[in-house]
C-alpha cells in the first residue's frame, strides 16, 4: 500500500520535472544577436564548445581596415574555395576598389550583402537560435562588429552520390535516372520535367535534432487544395527527434497504421513521381533519401510500372494481367495447395492426385507444416541474400538451390511438388514490388486459414481481405478505386492498359476540378497519312 | 466516443479470434485428411458372396509408390502391380465398405471412382438394393460408369491390362471410347438412376467379360445388358446395340459393311455423323413411331476391283447402307419386344408429347409395347472416298 | 436520428438487390423437390407476383426518405403499436439470419467438408459477417458489384459447359404437376428470395437520391431472377427426372462436367458462388438486424451490438434444427406462414395508412 503510494508520488514528481524542461533544443534562448562581436563569438563558442570542427575566423575589412568581422563555419560542410573567393576576397580586397569617399556603412549587413558578397544565397538573421540553426545546416555566418544582424551565406559543399539508375526499380525502356540523397538534386530532376509555373514546392523543416528538409511538390490547379491542406496538417503534427528516411514520415502520416497494405506509395524514379504529380497527387521529398513519397495511393498503382506507358499497349496489357496473376499466386499459392491436398482431394484430376500422393510418400510432416517450413526457409534465404556482401552472393544461390531443392527431396523431407509451389510463389512475389510485404504476410495468413478450414477458410479470408481493402482510404480516396466504387471510364488503366490516346482525362478520384479534367485533347488516335503521298504513280 | 468503442471492439474481437484459433489448433480435428492417409479407390465391384449370401465388395486401390516405380525401372521386383484389389463382405454395400477398413487401415476415398461393376448374378437378382450407396455417398460422383460383368466383378477387376497400369482406368477408357464402333454405350450412374426412376423405360448397361488367353487376361466389351425395372433380363449384341443407338441418335462412328449381291466383294464405310429424330404418333389407339435417321459416311475400304466412285454406284451403296441400318434397328426393336423392355424410351417420348393420353396408357405399357409399329425413314449420304479415287487393280479391257 | 451515417448511391442499390436475389441459388435446390421440372415457371410467377409488393416497399421508402423501417413503423402506427410491429420484424430477421447461416453450414457439411465440426464453420462464417457489418453499409454497397459478377458468371459458365449434356425435352410435359404443388412452390419462392427484400427497407433510407429507385429496383430484380432462372433451367435440362432425388441438384449437375481431362471437377465453382452470395445476404441481414435493434433501443451506434448478436445467431443456428430434413420441412411449411404478414400485409397497409393520413407530417424541430 505504501509502496504504491510512494510510486505514485515519484511518478507525479518526475512528470512535473519533465514538463518543466524544454523539449526543444532550447539551449539557446530566442534572444537577438548583440552588436558586440566579441560577445556574440563568446556565446557561440560557449554553445558549440564541444564541436571541434567549428571554425571561427576573425578579420578586418573595409578601407583602412576599419571594420571588424568574423566568419563562422563548419569545417566539414563549408566550401572553402567559395568562402575564400567570394566572401573573404571581396570583403578584404575588392572593397578597396570602391571609392573611399563613398563611405559605405558596413555595420549595416544589408550594405555588405548587396555590395560586397558575391554569393547569391544569403539571408539576414536576427535571433541567435536562427544563427545556430543555419550554422549547423552548413551556412557560413558573417558577423560584423556593430551590426545588429548577421548574414548567413549558403556556401556548402555537399558530397553526394551521382545520379544513378535506381537499384530497386529497373526498367527496360524509359529513363534510367533516379533520385538522390540530396533533395536539391531530386527537385532539380522534377523541375526539368515540369516547367509549369503552377508547380508548387513547399518547404518544411521536420525533426528537432535533424531539422530535415521536407518538400511537398504539387501542381496548383490540378491537385485538390484540401489534400494539400491535410498533408500540411499531418506533417506539422510530427514531433520527433530526427527524420532519417522518408519511411519515418510515411509511418506518421498514413491513414491506416494497422493495415498491412501501404497507403502511401514511394518511388525512386523521377518520371514515375512526375507522372503522379501530373495526375493531381502530391509528392513528398525528404532530404537524405532517394525515396520520394506520393500521396494518395491506390491499390492498383502497385501493379503499374512506368514501362507500361512507354511501350505499346498490347504487351503492356498482358504484362499487367500477369502482374495481377502473380500477386494472386504469391498470396494464395501455398494456401490453395494445402487446401486442395488436405481437404478437397476430390477436386483434383485423378492422375494429378496420384502423382502428388506418390511424391509425398516418404514425407514425415503434414502438408501444412511442410508448406510453412518451406515458405519460412525461403524468407530466410531472401533476407540473407540482401545482407550478404557481393563476394559471397553466389553462395546463397547455390545453397538455396541445394537446401530447398534436390537435397531435401532426396532426403525425403519435402515432396517435389512442394518445391514447385514454393518456388513459383517466391518468384511471383517479386513481380509486384510495392506489395511484397503485404503479399508475404497474407501468404502466412491464408496458409493458416487453409490449414484450419480448407477452402472455406480461404474463401472467408479472401472476403475479409476484400472488405478490409474496400474500407481503406488513402487521404480521402477509396483504396480500391476504380474497381470498388466502380468507375468505368477509369477502368481503362487498371487491368489492361488502353492506348495512350484514349486516356484523355485524369483519374477523377484525385483531381480537384472534374469539369476541367482533360490532360490531353480527345481524338488523338494516330492514323496513316490521308492525302496522296506521291510515290509511284 | 465511437472511437473508444471502436478500439474496445477491436481488442475484444482480437481476443475472441485468438481464443477461437487456440480452440481450432488444440482440438486437433478439423476435417482435413492428409493425402497419404487416403486409399484412393478407382473402381468398385459388387458380387454375391457364395458362402454367406452377402455382398462381396471389391475396391481397387491405387498403390502410389508402385505407380512411380513402374514408370522408371519397369518390371523390377515384386509383381509390379500398381493397384490392389481389396475385398470386404457385408449385408449392405456401406457395411462392406467399412469392413474393408479392417484390411486397409485407412478409410476409402471414393471421389475418384471411375467404374462400378456389378456381377451378373446380382444383376439378375435386381440392382435396386445395391445402387443407393453409390448415389447417396457424398464422395461419389454421378460420372462414374456402371458396367455388368459376364461372370464375377472380381475377375474383371483382377485382369491386368497391357498398356495401362490400372485396370479400372483401362475399363473406363474402353467405355468412354465407345464411339469408335458404337457397339456399346457409356452409361453413367445418373443415366442409370434416371432410367430406374422412370416407370416405362428400361435401363441398359455395358457388359464386360474376361477372356483367358493363356496367362494374360484381357477384358473385352461384349454388348449391353437389358434390365426390366432393376433385374437383368437379357442382352443386346453388338448389332442390336447399334440399332438402339441409331434411334437414340448416339452413334458417333463405326463401320457399315455392305456386300454386293451380284458381284463378289464388300465395301466398308466409316460413319461420320448420324442424327435421328423420333416422332411418336397415336393413330386410332395404335402407336406408331416415326424414326428419321440421317447419316453421313465415307468409303473406307472396298474388296472388289470395281470402280465405285460413280454416282450410280453411290446411290446403290447408299440404299444398301440404309438397308443395313434398318436391319440393325429392327433387330434391336425385335429383341426389345422379345424381352418386353422399352430400351428406346418410347414411353417417355409419349409422356412428353402426348401427356394427356399417356395417363391412360401408362398402366398397360407392357402390353402396348408389343403392338408398337416402327416406321423408319433412313437416309445415308456418302461424303468422301478418302485418298483413292479408284482401287489399285489391273485395268479391265474396254469391251 | 440516423444511425447509419453513410450514403449509398442508386447504382449500388441495384447491385445490392441483384446480389440479394442471386443468393437464393441454393433455394432452387430446395424447391425442386416440390416443383420438379416446373421450377422455372415458379420462379417467373414468383417474380411477377412479388413485383407490386416490392414496389410498395420502394414507395414507402420514397415517402419517408432517410428513415428506416423501425422509424417508419413508429411514424405510421404510433409509438406503441409501431414498436410491437418492429419487434415482430426483428424476430423475423433473427430467425431468417440464423437459417441462412445454417444453410451455409449444411452446404459444407453435406458436400464439401463433411468432416469438419459443424460449429466451427458456423463460427467462422458468422465472424466474417460480423466483421463485414462493423465496416458499415457503405463498404458492403461498394463491393456489391463484385458479388453480382460472381453470381452471373458461375451459372452462365456452368450452363455453357453443360450444353452438350442438356436434353431440353425434359421440360416437356409442361403442366404435369398438380396445381397445389405449383402454388406451394410459388409461395416458397415469394417468401424467400423476393419477400426477404423487406430487409431493404432498412437500407433504402441511406440512399442519397430517391429518384431512380424504382427503375433500379426493378432492374436489380430482373437480373437476379435471370441468374436463378439460368441455374434452374440448367439443372432441369441436365438431370431430367433425377433432379428431385438429389439433395443439391446444382452440385450434381456441375459434377457432370467432363470436358477433356482438365475441366472435370468444377463443383467448387458452385461451392464458391453459393458461399460468397450467402455471405453477402447474411451480411445485409446482420446489418439490418443490428441497426433495427439499436434503433429500437435508441442507441447512437450499432457497433457494440454486433458481437452479442453474432453470438446469439450462432447459438440459434447450431441448435434450432436437428437435420436438414427438419430444416426443409419446417421452413417449407411453417416458415413461410409467419413471414407472410410481414412481407405482404404490413407494408402495403403502412403505405395505405400513410397515404390516407398524409404522412410523413413535417415535424417542427426534428430533423431527419
Amino acid at each position: 500500500m505504501f509502496r504504491y503510494i510512494s510510486k505514485v508520488i515519484r511518478y507525479l514528481s518526475l512528470k512535473n520535472k519533465n514538463a518543466s524542461q524544454d523539449t526543444t533544443t532550447g539551449k539557446v534562448n530566442n534572444e537577438p544577436i548583440s552588436s558586440d562581436l566579441k560577445r556574440n563569438l563568446e556565446v557561440i563558442k560557449g554553445i558549440l564548445r564541444d564541436s571541434s570542427d567549428v571554425t571561427f575566423h576573425e578579420f578586418n575589412f573595409g578601407h583602412d581596415r576599419r571594420f571588424k568581422g568574423a566568419l563562422i563555419f563548419i569545417n566539414s560542410l563549408a566550401d572553402k574555395n567559395e568562402i575564400h573567393k567570394n566572401i573573404l576576397q571581396p570583403l578584404m580586397y575588392d572593397v578597396l576598389l570602391l571609392k573611399k569617399d563613398a563611405n559605405m556603412d558596413f555595420t549595416k549587413i544589408d550594405t555588405v550583402s548587396k555590395n560586397l558578397i558575391s554569393i547569391t544565397d544569403t539571408q539576414k538573421l536576427v535571433l541567435a537560435s536562427d544563427l545556430i540553426d543555419h550554422l549547423l545546416a552548413g551556412a557560413t555566418i558573417l558577423l560584423v562588429d556593430g551590426a545588429k544582424e548577421a548574414l548567413a551565406i549558403k556556401s556548402q559543399k555537399v558530397e553526394h552520390r551521382g545520379i544513378e539508375e535506381p537499384g530497386t526499380e529497373a526498367v527496360v525502356r524509359g529513363p534510367r535516372e533516379g533520385f538522390n540523397e540530396n533533395v536539391n538534386v531530386s527537385i532539380a530532376l522534377i523541375r526539368r520535367k515540369i516547367k509549369d509555373p503552377d508547380l508548387c514546392i513547399e518547404k518544411f523543416n521536420i525533426g528537432e535534432r535533424s531539422k530535415t528538409d521536407v518538400y511537398i511538390v504539387y501542381i496548383k490547379n490540378v491537385a485538390n487544395p484540401k489534400l494539400i491542406e491535410e498533408i500540411r496538417e499531418r506533417l506539422d503534427r510530427i514531433k520527433i527527434d530526427a527524420i532519417l528516411e522518408s519511411g519515418y514520415i510515411e509511418q506518421f502520416i498514413e491513414d491506416a497504421p494497422y493495415s498491412i497494405f501501404p497507403t502511401v506509395s514511394n518511388s525512386e524514379k523521377p518520371d514515375k513521381v512526375v507522372s503522379k504529380i501530373l495526375e493531381g497527387r502530391a509528392a513528398i521529398l525528404v532530404d537524405g533519401t532517394p525515396f520520394a513519397l506520393v500521396v494518395p495511393m491506390l491499390f492498383i498503382e502497385s501493379f503499374q510500372s512506368g514501362e507500361d506507358y512507354y511501350s505499346r499497349p498490347f504487351l503492356a496489357s498482358i504484362m499487367r494481367l500477369i502482374r495481377f496473376l502473380s500477386y494472386i499466386i504469391s498470396a494464395l499459392g501455398p494456401a490453395i495447395y494445402v487446401a486442395l491436398t488436405v481437404f478437397h482431394q476430390e477436386l483434383m484430376p485423378t492422375q494429378l492426385l496420384i502423382s502428388i500422393a506418390a511424391g509425398r510418400e516418404r514425407v514425415p510432416f503434414p502438408a501444412i507444416l511442410e508448406a510453412s517450413l518451406m515458405i519460412f526457409t525461403f524468407d530466410i534465404l531472401r533476407e540473407a541474400g540482401v545482407r550478404l556482401p557481393k563476394a559471397v552472393g553466389q553462395t546463397v544461390g547455390i545453397v538455396g538451390a541445394l537446401v530447398l531443392g534436390q537435397a531435401s527431396v532426396e532426403a525425403g523431407l519435402i515432396s517435389p511438388i512442394m518445391v514447385i509451389v514454393v518456388s513459383s510463389t517466391a518468384i511471383a512475389s517479386f513481380a509486384v514490388p510495392a506489395q511484397t510485404d503485404s503479399g508475404t504476410i497474407l501468404r502466412y495468413i491464408y496458409l493458416a486459414l487453409a490449414g484450419l478450414a480448407g477452402g472455406f477458410g480461404v474463401i472467408m479470408g479472401l472476403l475479409a481481405t476484400l472488405l478490409h481493402l474496400a474500407s481503406l482510404r488513402s487521404f480521402g480516396t477509396p483504396y480500391l478505386w476504380p474497381i470498388v466504387p466502380l468507375n468505368f471510364s477509369s477502368l481503362k488503366d487498371t487491368f489492361i492498359r488502353m492506348p495512350l490516346w484514349t486516356m484523355s482525362k485524369r483519374p477523377s478520384a484525385v483531381v480537384w476540378d472534374e469539369s476541367d479534367n482533360y490532360r490531353q485533347s480527345p481524338g488523338l488516335m494516330p492514323s496513316p497519312y490521308k492525302k496522296d503521298s506521291g510515290g509511284s504513280k | 466516443m465511437t472511437k473508444k468503442i471502436n478500439i474496445k471492439i477491436n481488442i475484444l474481437t482480437s481476443k475472441l479470434v485468438l481464443c477461437l484459433l487456440m480452440l481450432f489448433m488444440l482440438s486437433g480435428c478439423s476435417g482435413g485428411r492428409e493425402i497419404n492417409d487416403l486409399e484412393i479407390v478407382i473402381g468398385m465391384g459388387v458380387d454375391k458372396d457364395e458362402d454367406t449370401g452377402n455382398i462381396l465388395l471389391t475396391a481397387q486401390v491405387v498403390k502410389e509408390g508402385e505407380m512411380e516405380k513402374s514408370s522408371g525401372s519397369g518390371g523390377g521386383g515384386g509383381d509390379g502391380k500398381a493397384f490392389w484389389n481389396v475385398t470386404g463382405t457385408g449385408e449392405s454395400v456401406f457395411e462392406s465398405v467399412r469392413q474393408i477398413t479392417h484390411k486397409t487401415g485407412n478409410r476409402l476415398f471414393v471421389s475418384h471412382n471411375h467404374v462400378i461393376i456389378f456381377g451378373k448374378d446380382l444383376a439378375s437378382e435386381g440392382l435396386q438394393k445395391y445402387i443407393d450407396f453409390f448415389l447417396r455417398a457424398h464422395e461419389m460422383r454421378p460420372t462414374a460408369i456402371i458396367l455388368i460383368a459376364e461372370g464375377r466383378a472380381l475377375d474383371v477387376m483382377n485382369a491386368k491390362p497391357e498398356t495401362e497400369k490400372l485396370p479400372a482406368m483401362n475399363i473406363a477408357k474402353l467405355v468412354k471410347t465407345y464411339g469408335f464402333t458404337s457397339h456399346f454405350y457409356k452409361v453413367n450412374m445418373k443415366d442409370f438412376a434416371s432410367c430406374l426412376m422412370c416407370d416405362s423405360r428400361s435401363p441398359i448397361a455395358p457388359l464386360v467379360g474376361v477372356s483367358k488367353d493363356g496367362d494374360n487376361k484381357d477384358i473385352y466389351m461384349s454388348g449391353m445388358a437389358v434390365f426390366k425395372n432393376d433385374k437383368m433380363v437379357g442382352r443386346l449384341n453388338e448389332d442390336e446395340t447399334r440399332g438402339l443407338l441409331w434411334v437414340l441418335g448416339k452413334v458417333k462412328s463405326g463401320v457399315l459393311l455392305i456386300s454386293f449381291p451380284n458381284k463378289q466383294g464388300k465395301a466398308a464405310f466409316e460413319i461420320l455423323e448420324a442424327k435421328s429424330k423420333v416422332i411418336p404418333e397415336i393413330k386410332d389407339g395404335k402407336i406408331v413411331m416415326h424414326v428419321k435417321i440421317k447419316a453421313e459416311s465415307s468409303l473406307s475400304e472396298q474388296t472388289t476391283a470395281e470402280d465405285l466412285a460413280t454416282i450410280e454406284a453411290f446411290e446403290k451403296m447408299q440404299k444398301a447402307q440404309a438397308e443395313v441400318i434398318r436391319q440393325e434397328i429392327m433387330a434391336a426393336f425385335d429383341k426389345s419386344r422379345e424381352l418386353n423392355a422399352d430400351v428406346f424410351g418410347f414411353g417417355e417420348m409419349i409422356r412428353k408429347k402426348h401427356s394427356n393420353k399417356w395417363k391412360s396408357l401408362k398402366d398397360k405399357w407392357d402390353e402396348i409395347y408389343q403392338t408398337i409399329e416402327l416406321n423408319t425413314d433412313i437416309e445415308v449420304k456418302i461424303q468422301k472416298t478418302d485418298l483413292l479415287k479408284k482401287p489399285a487393280s489391273p485395268k479391265k479391257e474396254e469391251k | 436520428m440516423r444511425i447509419e451515417k453513410g450514403n449509398i448511391c442508386n447504382m449500388q442499390l441495384l447491385f445490392l438487390i441483384t446480389g440479394f436475389v442471386q443468393s437464393s441459388i441454393s433455394l432452387i435446390d430446395f424447391t425442386v423437390v416440390i416443383t420438379e421440372h416446373q421450377t422455372w415457371m415458379v420462379i417467373l410467377a414468383g417474380l411477377v407476383i412479388a413485383t407490386p409488393f416490392i414496389l410498395s416497399y420502394v414507395a414507402l421508402a420514397k415517402r419517408f426518405p432517410g428513415m428506416n423501417l423501425i422509424q417508419i413503423n413508429d411514424a405510421v402506427y404510433g409509438r406503441f403499436l409501431g414498436k410491437v410491429i418492429s419487434v415482430y420484424y426483428i424476430f423475423f430477421l433473427m430467425m431468417t439470419l440464423s437459417f441462412n447461416i445454417l444453410d451455409v453450414g449444411e452446404l459444407y457439411a453435406t458436400f464439401l467438408m463433411p468432416d469438419t465440426p459443424f460449429i466451427y464453420l458456423l463460427i467462422f462464417f458468422t465472424a466474417t459477417c460480423a466483421y463485414a457489418v462493423t465496416k458499415g453499409l457503405e463498404v458492403l454497397a461498394r463491393v456489391s458489384h463484385l458479388f453480382v459478377v460472381v453470381g452471373i458468371i458461375v451459372p452462365v459458365s456452368t450452363f455453357l459447359l453443360l450444353i452438350d449434356q442438356m436434353d431440353f425435352s425434359n421440360f416437356l410435359p409442361f403442366f404435369e404437376l398438380p396445381l397445389i404443388r405449383v402454388f406451394h412452390g410459388i409461395h416458397i419462392m415469394l417468401s424467400i428470395p423476393f419477400g426477404e427484400t423487406i430487409v431493404f427497407l432498412m437500407i433504402m433510407g441511406s440512399v442519397n437520391k430517391t429518384e431512380g429507385m424504382v427503375k433500379n429496383t426493378l432492374t436489380g430484380l430482373l437480373i437476379g431472377t435471370s441468374s436463378l432462372l439460368i441455374a434452374a433451367v440448367r439443372n432441369t435440362a441436365v438431370l431430367g427426372n433425377t433432379e428431385a432425388i438429389w439433395t443439391s441438384p446444382s452440385f450434381q449437375s456441375t459434377r457432370l462436367i467432363d470436358i477433356g481431362t482438365v475441366l472435370t471437377r468444377m463443383d467448387f465453382l458452385i461451392g464458391i458462388a453459393q458461399t460468397v452470395l450467402i455471405f453477402f445476404k447474411c451480411s445485409l441481414f446482420f446489418y439490418a438486424l443490428a441497426v433495427a435493434v439499436s434503433q429500437l433501443f435508441g442507441l447512437k451506434s450499432y457497433l457494440p451490438l454486433v458481437l452479442p448478436l453474432a453470438g446469439i445467431e450462432v447459438i440459434i443456428a447450431a441448435t434450432v434444427f436437428q437435420s436438414p430434413v427438419d430444416h426443409a420441412a419446417i421452413t417449407q411449411d411453417a416458415g413461410i406462414i409467419y413471414s407472410v404478414p410481414l412481407m405482404f400485409v404490413i407494408p402495403p397497409l403502412s403505405l395505405l395508412i400513410a397515404k390516407i393520413c398524409g404522412l410523413p407530417k413535417p415535424e417542427r424541430g426534428k430533423g431527419v
